[in-house]
């Protein structure tokens, strides 16, 4: 997908940076339930 | 940089909105964040291998350092400016993920806790920076937008109620370069009378995130003392982040009542609209935490995944932090912040030291 058409798709969906922020955040809490993230170092 | 004190674009608003245009900044914030994190581990690496006693200078004082010096000493190219509006989003992210260091009871114990303070700290704050508007003579909309950003969450808030009261570019951005300024202070200064005061994680936490506007600044200032501190201040500063939708509807009632804004037609969905999201987002990852559907180790993965992002966050409030750009925007509304800020310090400080006899937090 072109950065263009992308930018038009996340335009379009209307979501705000707070939806943006849990949705990417319960992304990341799936990776890691599902052992695809397994060790995050720190 | 402009816009350590601009309203963020719409563009900025949304990361994914383009995600080409956002690597740069989000690489340089990695960067500049990394490089806080390394500095620390050598330093204390170095003086540990030398036998030599030195205050632990933390990454989150680096990332802020670091982050001011190249703010303040270079021209950031605009490539790398789309990225840096992105620590927001950081903040945020790592916000919902640190719900995964909450099982629901603190949250709930604590939260009760923050939840009394709030309603006493934020009716105190509109109170006395309302005062201390009319005493300065302010115009009475900044006045407005600096009440609502000393009582709820610093330049969010400032950013909902702009809209909402119909208030001009000038005053918000005089509103919000005299928050950002205060931030920067008080990142310096709440540790040093915590630490000066024996505040204990908790006491300190809530203080931070009563006190300190700006929520990444609350994170930082959180984080400077301890980790732990960090957690309460983040959650302290969540309950009143809560709060937005119902301060900004009430001014946006009474500026309409005056004739100088709209009228809310749908105070519901107002309210709705106001409401920060990432709140629900911690709170549900908490419940998930309490219920067990993550491990041991799964959890920690949460928690650093949570801190790599206010990594990123931390470097982020140095970068756009440009004191060249807020010294122009006027001595008045930062004396009446500062003044405000002083005397909300002592207020929010009050409660909860009475609260800590109360419940022994």
């Amino acid at each position: 997908m072109s950065d263009e058409k992308l930018a038009t798709k996340a335009t379009r969906l209307g979501l705000s940076l707070d939806v943006w922020a849990v949705l990417t955040s319960f992304l990341l809490a799936l990776l890691v339930r599902v052992g695809v993230l397994k060790h995050v170092p720190w | 940089m402009a816009t350590s004190v601009a309203l963020p674009s719409q563009e900025a608003q949304n990361p994914f909105a383009n995600v080409i245009r956002f690597i740069p900044g989000v690489l340089l914030l990695a960067a500049i964040g990394f490089a806080g994190k390394v500095l620390e581990q050598s330093i204390n690496g170095y003086a540990k291998s030398h036998h030599m006693v030195i205050p632990n200078v933390e990454y989150v004082l680096w990332a802020i350092a670091l982050g001011l010096l190249v703010s303040n000493t270079l021209t950031i190219p605009k490539v790398f400016l789309p990225g840096i509006a992105t620590y927001e989003f950081w903040l945020k992210a790592g916000i919902v993920l640190l719900g995964a260091r909450f099982v629901l009871g603190d949250v709930l114990k604590l939260g009760g806790i923050s939840i009394g303070l709030v309603v006493l700290e934020i009716s105190g704050s509109l109170i006395l920076m309302t005062l201390l508007g009319r005493l300065f003579n302010l115009r009475p909309k900044l006045s407005t937008l600096l009440a609502i950003g000393s009582a709820v969450c610093g330049v969010s808030a400032i950013i909902a109620a702009k809209g909402a009261i119909d208030a001009d570019d000038e005053d918000s951005s005089f509103a919000i370069a005299a928050i950002l300024a205060l931030g920067a202070i008080a990142l310096v200064t709440f540790p040093l009378i915590g630490h000066a005061l024996h505040l204990t994680d908790n006491a300190y936490g809530l203080w931070a995130g009563l006190a300190v506007d700006n929520t990444a600044e609350a994170t930082a200032a959180g984080a400077l003392f301890s980790d732990a501190a960090g957690k309460v201040a983040v959650l302290a500063k969540t309950t009143r982040n809560a709060t937005i939708g119902f301060v900004v509807l009430g001014y946006a009632i009474y500026w309409a009542s005056r004739g100088q804004a709209e009228k809310v037609k749908n105070k519901g969905a107002f309210l709705w609209k106001k409401f920060p999201k990432f709140v629900l987002g911690f709170l549900a990852i908490s419940l998930l935490v309490s219920v067990h559907v993550f491990n041991k180790e799964q959890v920690g993965a949460l928690a650093n995944l949570s801190r790599w992002a206010f990594l990123l966050t931390f470097a982020g409030v140095g970068l756009r932090t440009n004191f060249r750009e807020m010294s122009k925007q006027g001595l008045r509304p930062f004396i009446v912040g500062a003044l405000g800020e002083v005397l909300i310090a002592v207020l929010t400080l009050g409660l909860v030291v009475g609260a800590n006899a109360i419940w022994k937090l």
